[in-house]
């Protein structure tokens, strides 16, 4: 089976639209970065959250009501899971206090229902700045790991345009969580430890793409003339797209098999995985090479090759 | 063809190590299954004693589940390192209380060691370590060396001591390490009671024997604590606040009531406090405008477990002790819980080491008549009168509510007391129900991650999609093995590693493939179509292995928790990848196109 046989779409020709999409994609999600911010997990603003499952399915309303009354301030949401709701509060004391006053209310208040805290996790403030820190460094690591990687397979000029696709796709990315942040019962799309593991995934995978049309645009314009550029990028790219999208999709449907299946603590990641795949397939081909071409265009040099092709 | 039997035989031996490997794995399955068909507990019974060997083996050398699977706690603790500074300062005025609070504040946003952040701080405000810590003539260099030096020390012992209980306590293979210069992780799987594993794990339990002062001298001090104007606001107990328990309301009206209202003297003497006024007269006794109104070298303690009244009502003696111990728990050498000969009291009874025993002979000797309090992380136990001498080193402690209490402080006593406090800065429990629900999801994403992958793959690529898929299933096989061959254990992110891994795995077949076939569209010959292809696409394969692993490198150095089990999966699945993808189909090819089992067509 063949899905994309001789494609000769011209990409050069028309990369200004990919510019102008990539950068209202980027200011969109910029925008509601300072708007509306991100939606922080537990992991990095501290906090508890509550895993509690009834017997029989349970309104969450009511539930809501009751551990309010209690005096516990917080949000109580439908969990992704049968019969159970997710509290997220902000307290971080004894969560044996916590969880012996949530078991009493929900059984004085709601007696036909028993109901079980079935998971509790607890962060501390400290511990939450700590994670933050640390979690900003691993992602300033890897793309500083991953330029020089790439810095030393490629020429300067390949390696600085595919980190700045890795900026763009983990920005827009980050963006998109901002965007669409808490509009969803079934995945809240909050920036906990396990986004930034998405964020990492990403940045490793989108390079991957990236460098299967460098390598081809590599192998092919050795020894040609600048003015040859533009056609054999286009052809390069042409080339490489069935094997660019395929190996994107073979890793979305593994993401998709976990968005569905794998419950509600990893679904945030798996949607986080997916849009990453999908913009780092489309920056590949509209953002990196197209950079690349571009910046080739205004030096006016050749091309000097570096590595193995 | 030489060659390729090296690798043959390559392939072979990794298989075998692999089966090899989760083979246990298998075992123990099968062997749980077999234990739970049994009809009766007694047959069920006879097969584990008749298999015991096997069966233990099985399981010591299978792949360990996660604790978000299995259940349990993981826990995140902070060693109070401020706290054993303090206790090193031979000098505590109000310019190093000052210090210390500022630098409290600051550690509550750093990492950084606490000591580091005390030495920027003396700095900072120009003043010499050595005013407060140590000899003099230290400079200020040395003194650092030297409380980094106990900081170290005390992590370990506070390690070592928490493995101590735990290990009392009975948990199966608990895991305890140190994080940076302050944290100690502990991991406990099948927690049933965890109230009771926290309390366990936080108690100092810093014991020690107090001279009570006389009678009129307590009533005194009783008199200028009363005398402490009312502050309007109760300091609130922060943390409390944000959930305040409905159920504790009495708690209210103590704050802001003049303190002679809340403490009161019985016709016998004995000062006590109600129990709802217990908190707040506990944190007056703890602030410095009380302490100052006391006798030098006194503090006021209250007991740790209420009294009652004839009518009922609960309430809690005050004592005026002696601020430095006669003695302390480090002279303990042996603890055990048992009843009261008088009262069915559950009680802890202890003795001493050579040292403790000379010395607290000489003690009761000295202070017969008088009454000697024994203390437990700053609440008084039990105030017994000295009766006589006590020359064999025992003594007993009472007032303890329940015998479980009383095996807790039995193992906490032994286990000897922390050297400075501790704290739960992060908890992640899960019940074992959820944790069969993760099980679940977690299979059914493996089963459904696998056959999506590989169907797509033979109806995409024919005859070679075949080729990629046995080398998919070579490569779960080495990840799963890997974990269980090191002991590592598969968590619900790890299981998301892998089945990530199974959509990146191919990758490396389909830039192959995909290679092979524009060399075939060029007219060239099968076989040479596939060296072609191999060698060409090896560049970009490696290239995005080498990125992959580094961008799980470097999760699993700073991420923590669950999401090191994810990278951990990632990492060993992608240096498999590169291992099946141009090691293991390669081989295949090579084989069957020499065979002549394969033909143009066969790669779609």
């Amino acid at each position: 089976m063949r899905l994309f046989q001789k494609t000769n779409f011209n990409f050069i020709k028309h990369r200004k639209v990919a510019y102008a999409v990539s950068v209202v994609l980027l200011l969109a999600g910029m925008v509601s970065l300072f708007v509306r911010g991100l939606n922080y997990g537990i992991d990095f603003k501290g906090g508890s959250e509550v895993v509690i499952r009834f017997a029989k399915p349970a309104d969450v309303g009511a539930v809501r009501n009751v551990i309010g009354q209690a005096g516990v301030r917080g949000s109580v949401k439908q969990y992704g899971m049968e019969r159970a709701v997710l509290l997220s509060t902000d307290y971080h004391g004894e969560t044996a206090d916590l969880k012996g006053l949530i078991t009493r209310s929900l059984a004085d208040r709601i007696p036909g229902n028993p109901a079980e805290v079935v998971s509790i996790q607890a962060v501390g403030p400290s511990i939450a700045t700590d994670m933050k820190w640390a979690a900003m460094k691993a992602l300033g690591a890897a793309l500083v790991g991953i330029l020089l990687y790439v810095g030393f397979r490629f020429e300067f000029k390949f390696a600085t345009a595919g980190v700045l696709a890795i900026f763009h796709d983990v920005l827009t990315v980050l963006g998109l969580f901002s965007l669409l942040g808490g509009l969803f019962d079934f995945m809240p799309l909050e920036v906990d430890q396990s986004i930034i593991a998405a964020f990492l995934t990403i940045a490793g995978y989108s390079i991957t793409d990236t460098v299967v049309v460098y390598d081809r645009i590599r192998e092919r314009i050795r020894g040609q003339k600048p003015s040859e550029y533009e056609r054999i990028f286009n052809e390069s790219m042409n080339q490489t797209l069935s094997r660019t999208i395929i190996t994107s999709g073979t890793l979305m449907i593994s993401v998709l098999v976990l968005f569905i299946f794998a419950g509600p603590a990893i679904r945030g990641f798996a949607f986080a995985m997916f849009a990453g795949i999908v913009v780092g397939t489309y920056s590949s081909i509209f953002v990196a090479a197209p950079i690349v071409f571009d910046w080739q265009q205004r030096s006016k040099s050749a091309i000097k090759l570096r590595g193995t092709a | 063809m030489k060659n390729n039997r090296f690798k043959l035989i390559l392939i072979a031996v990794v298989a075998l190590v692999s089966v090899w490997s989760i083979w246990p794995t298998y075992r123990d399955q099968e062997l749980s299954r077999k234990l739970s068909s049994f009809h009766t507990s007694e047959d069920s019974l006879k097969f584990a004693i008749d298999h015991r060997a096997e069966i233990e083996q099985a399981r010591d050398k299978s792949l360990k589940l996660g604790l978000d699977l299995r259940g349990g706690m993981h826990l995140v603790m902070e060693v109070d390192l401020f706290d054993l500074i303090e206790q090193k300062a031979w000098n505590k005025d109000a310019r190093f209380q000052q210090i210390m609070a500022s630098v409290r504040s600051s550690a509550a946003t750093s990492g950084d060691s606490p000591v580091e952040l005390l030495a920027a701080e003396f700095r900072k405000q120009n003043i010499p370590l050595s005013r407060y810590f140590y000899d003099i003539r230290n400079s200020d260099r040395e003194i650092v060396d030297k409380l980094n030096k106990e900081s170290q020390d005390a992590l370990v012992r506070a390690k070592e001591i928490i493995r101590n209980r735990i290990d009392q306590y009975g948990v199966a293979e608990p895991l305890i390490q140190t994080q940076g210069a302050r944290r100690i992780i502990i991991e406990l799987s099948g927690v049933t009671d965890e109230t009771r594993v926290r309390k366990l794990l936080k108690g100092t339990a810093k014991l020690e024997f107090r001279l009570v002062k006389e009678r009129e001298s307590m009533l005194r001090a009783i008199d200028a604590i009363n005398a402490i104007p009312a502050q309007g606001q109760a300091p609130a107990d922060s943390a409390m606040a944000a959930a305040a328990p409905a159920g504790q309301a009495p708690a209210a009206p103590a704050s802001g009531r003049k303190l002679s209202e809340l403490i009161g003297v019985m016709p016998n003497g004995v000062v006590f406090t109600p129990e709802y006024a217990r908190d707040y007269v506990a944190s007056v006794f703890k602030r410095e405008d009380a302490q100052a109104r006391l006798p030098q070298d006194t503090e006021l303690l209250l007991a740790a477990k209420p009294e009652k009244t004839e009518k009922g009502e609960k309430y809690y003696p005050i004592y005026l002790v002696k601020k430095s111990p006669e003695l302390t728990g480090g002279v303990i050498t042996e603890a055990k819980a048992t009843f009261g000969t008088q009262t069915v009291q559950p009680e802890v009874s202890m003795s001493m080491n050579d040292e403790g025993t000379s010395k607290w002979a000489r003690i009761t000797g000295a202070n017969i008549g008088k009454q000697v309090a024994i203390v437990l992380d700053g609440a008084v136990y039990s105030a017994p009168v000295v009766q006589s001498r006590i020359p064999n080193g025992n003594s007993v402690i009472n007032g303890i509510g329940s015998l479980e209490e009383a095996k807790d402080l039995e193992i906490i006593l032994k286990a000897g007391a922390l050297p400075a406090p501790v704290r739960i800065l992060e908890e992640r429990t899960v019940g074992p129900s959820l944790g069969s629900d993760y099980i679940h999801a977690g299979l059914m994403s493996m089963i459904w991650g696998f056959a999506a992958v590989a169907v797509f793959m033979i109806v995409y690529y024919n005859k070679a999609g075949i080729a990629a898929d046995i080398a998919l299933v070579l490569n779960i096989l080495v990840v799963i093995s890997v974990l269980a061959g090191f002991k590592a254990s598969l968590s619900l992110p790890g299981i998301a590693g892998i089945v990530l891994t199974m959509g990146m795995a191919v990758d490396a077949n389909v830039l192959i493939y995909e290679r092979i076939r524009e060399e075939l569209a060029e007219g060239k010959l099968l076989k040479s179509a596939v060296d072609t292809g191999y060698s060409r696409a090896f560049s970009s394969i490696l290239d995005s292995h080498v990125t992959t692993l580094a961008a799980a490198f470097l999760l699993s150095q700073f991420g923590v928790g669950p999401v090191q089990g994810f990278a951990v999966t990632l990492m060993i699945g992608t240096g498999a990848s590169l291992f099946t993808a141009i090691v293991v189909t390669r081989v295949i090819f090579e084989m069957l196109v020499g065979r002549g089992f394969m033909d143009e067509k066969s790669f779609g």
